[in-house]
């Protein structure tokens, strides 16, 4: 109990130095002294102005959508016992991606608080479509059937935003990137309006890891033990679409972070939910900003979006997870 | 360098006993035009021309053979207006046909204003297929020598940087004004863009040189994309009195940069390269200029403070017959002391 919390602390640590190397690191350098002073003493130098209005958007567009997806991802693995739930790989990213480029592009919506909706309602209609089509069949809904769903429908709804974006090239162009997830789009003000909406899902996630242990002992066991389980999944369910798409409408669609950093917190701190939640969500955004500092640093002059960096770092652990026999083991 | 020579061919007419083949030819004979190191062969004037792409559409018209149009594809703005009334009579299509659409308009002619229509993976959805291919159903095609990939198949990524000159464009009117039987016209056009970009190099020959940016509006997965060293824009600027400040990325046409490495460089003057509609103008671009002026991250760029923010358009920085109209746009652009 207490080196969890002290590990938690750890994370905390290592998370705070993602952020002051995701201030400090990319085109330029900037040392510790150069982002106190643009954060501080702004004076609207060169340098101030790259670190508060580029590398602190991207900055906290990495802390609030790593956090949300960290934690989408421990409660879709938790609520479904599915080692391979992932917002990304379930298709939850790609349905809130397209609803948002419908809402921009087609219906002209442009403020965060505006297609945020729609992010939520693209990423709930996705779940619900992956789920439907990955019970189809002998097996019920096996963890390896909804991934193939999850995938199929992914690349369904991403060819869909594509189409899209490039019907009209002239105006659509920016919204390539909801193709693949990016930090750079963000303002600090859509930032701004994103952060309650992730503080609701963060707060409904986190008081529900004592009920997720509970259905980690099967439905069965788990209502003989007081818990009302329709509810519970519901609120998961509830708390993962507004994780997710509120990621994704900062973001675009990120993958496989949500499925890589439960896995690392469970093989740290043991099965137990009340630890793995928070502990995704500090270490997803510190994998999410260090992904993003190495896209800055491995293309220069331009940058691989962050989406490619946590999916190169994020197959490997897809593959090793559905090669581990014991698959269904959550 | 990429060279091209026309070399009239006699086939059948050594055949028949004739003595010799002119480039106009008596019947039966045919002509020879390389064009990025492929023949192109015809046995008189193509008829039915395809022009695929702005410039090729503007160049077509330009040579006067717009009654042989069978079909233009694709302008990434209104087209000059010394070509309106041509173009308002040719068939256009907003987007490339596809390979069996542009079969079905019956063409012998193919021309490209870009590399990517005949390149198999290229940057376009629609490829016509590689030019080979098209050549034994009897098609010829040409591609714009200043945008010459190294093999047939290949785009953007394998342009010869020695290529890309205006000399190339001056190349490509004769040898078009050749395989088509209008020489003269071709001799014309190529004597205006002299004089007019002559006329400028001589006006901002000790001008200071700014640094110019072409920047495409908005971003592409966060990142800009700017008219690197192989884009044509590098000559135009050069001829204009300005330095392309990308000129040293050379991988592409157009780069990608992150947006900090523009705030690096801090360019003297940003024109932003709107496109891709039959009916746009530079005016179009406004709405990205005002975003660029407001943007706070920008507020240190010489071009804003200078509020040196230029609506433009993809089709001035193209290789073709628009060199001597963007020439002097530019110079006035960045030189208005000495155009006033």
């Amino acid at each position: 109990m207490r080196w969890r919390a002290a590990g938690l602390l750890l994370c905390v640590a290592v998370l705070a130095v993602s952020v002051l190397l995701s201030l400090s690191v990319g085109n330029q350098y900037f040392g510790a002294h150069d982002v106190y002073l643009a954060l501080a003493d702004f004076s609207g130098s060169d340098n101030d102005r790259v670190i508060r209005y580029l590398r602190m958007p991207r900055t906290g567009a990495g802390l609030l959508a790593g956090a949300a997806l960290g934690l989408a991802g421990a409660l879709m693995q938790g609520v479904t016992r599915n080692p391979l739930a992932d917002p990304g790989i379930l298709g939850v990213n790609a349905g809130a991606a397209l609803a948002v480029v419908g809402a921009i592009g087609v219906l002209g919506v442009s403020s965060l608080t505006g297609y945020v909706w729609f992010a939520m309602g693209g990423a709930l209609v996705a779940t619900v479509v992956v789920y439907l089509v990955g019970a189809i069949g002998r097996g019920g809904a096996t963890p390896v059937k909804l991934a193939l769903a999850g995938a199929a429908i992914s690349a369904l709804l991403g060819s869909v935003t594509s189409a899209i974006t490039l019907l009209d090239l002239s105006t659509l162009n920016e919204f390539r990137f909801w193709v693949v997830g990016s930090l750079t789009l963000a303002t600090g003000s859509v930032i701004g309006q994103a952060v309650p909406f992730i503080a609701v899902g963060i707060v409904l996630a986190l008081v529900l890891g004592r009920s997720l242990n509970q259905l980690a002992l099967g439905d069965e066991l788990a209502r003989s033990l007081g818990t009302r389980v329709m509810v519970v999944r519901v609120a998961a369910g509830l708390a993962v679409v507004v994780l997710a798409g509120t990621a994704t409408a900062i973001a675009g669609p990120i993958g496989f972070l949500g499925l890589a950093v439960p896995h690392v917190a469970r093989t740290l701190v043991g099965a137990d939910y009340r630890w793995i939640l928070p502990w995704s969500m500090v270490l997803a955004p510190a994998v999410l900003l260090l992904a993003d500092v190495v896209g800055r640093l491995v293309a220069r002059p331009d940058e691989l979006q962050v989406g490619i960096i946590t999916a190169v770092i994020g197959a490997p652990v897809f593959i090793a997870l559905v090669r581990r026999r014991r698959l269904a083991a959550l | 360098m990429l060279r091209k020579s026309v070399l009239p061919v006699l086939l059948l007419g050594l055949l028949a006993g004739c003595g010799t083949s002119t480039a106009a030819g008596p019947p039966g004979s045919t002509i020879t035009v390389k064009n990025c190191g492929i023949d192109v062969t015809v046995s008189g004037p193509p008829k039915r021309v395809f022009a695929a792409y702005q410039p090729a559409i503007e160049m077509a018209h330009a040579l006067g053979i717009s009654d042989r149009l069978v079909g233009t594809a694709y302008l990434d703005a209104e087209v000059l207006p010394e070509y309106a009334s041509a173009q308002s009579k040719a068939k256009y299509y907003k987007n490339l046909p596809s390979r069996e659409e542009l079969l079905a308009a019956n063409p012998d002619f193919v021309l490209s204003g870009f590399n990517d229509v005949f390149s198999a993976g290229g940057g376009s959805d629609e490829s016509f297929g590689s030019r080979k291919s098209l050549a034994e159903l009897g098609v010829q095609t040409w591609i714009f020598s200043p945008l010459c990939p190294t093999a047939d198949g290949k785009g953007d990524e394998a342009i010869d940087p020695a290529s890309v000159t205006m000399d190339n464009v001056y190349a490509d009117l004769r040898g078009l004004g050749t395989l088509f039987g209008v020489e003269d016209r071709a001799e014309q056009v190529i004597a205006d863009q002299e004089k007019r970009i002559a006329a400028v190099e001589a006006k901002v020959k000790n001008a200071p040189r700014p640094t110019v940016a072409i920047l495409r509006p908005g971003l592409e997965g966060g990142a800009l994309t700017v008219s690197g060293g192989p884009d044509f824009g590098t000559v135009l600027i050069k001829q204009a009195g300005g330095v392309n400040a990308f000129t040293d990325l050379t991988s592409k046409r157009n780069v990608k940069i992150g947006v900090e490495e523009l705030i690096k460089r801090n360019p003297d003057y940003l024109l932003i390269s709107g496109c891709c509609d039959a009916a746009l103008t530079a005016a179009s671009s406004q709405a990205e200029v005002d975003k660029i002026l407001a943007n706070p991250a920008f507020q240190n760029l010489k071009a804003v403070r200078n509020k040196h923010v230029v609506p433009w358009l993809f089709a001035n920085h193209s290789a073709g017959v628009r060199g001597a109209y963007t020439t002097e746009d530019i110079a006035k652009t960045i030189h208005p002391d000495l155009f006033k």
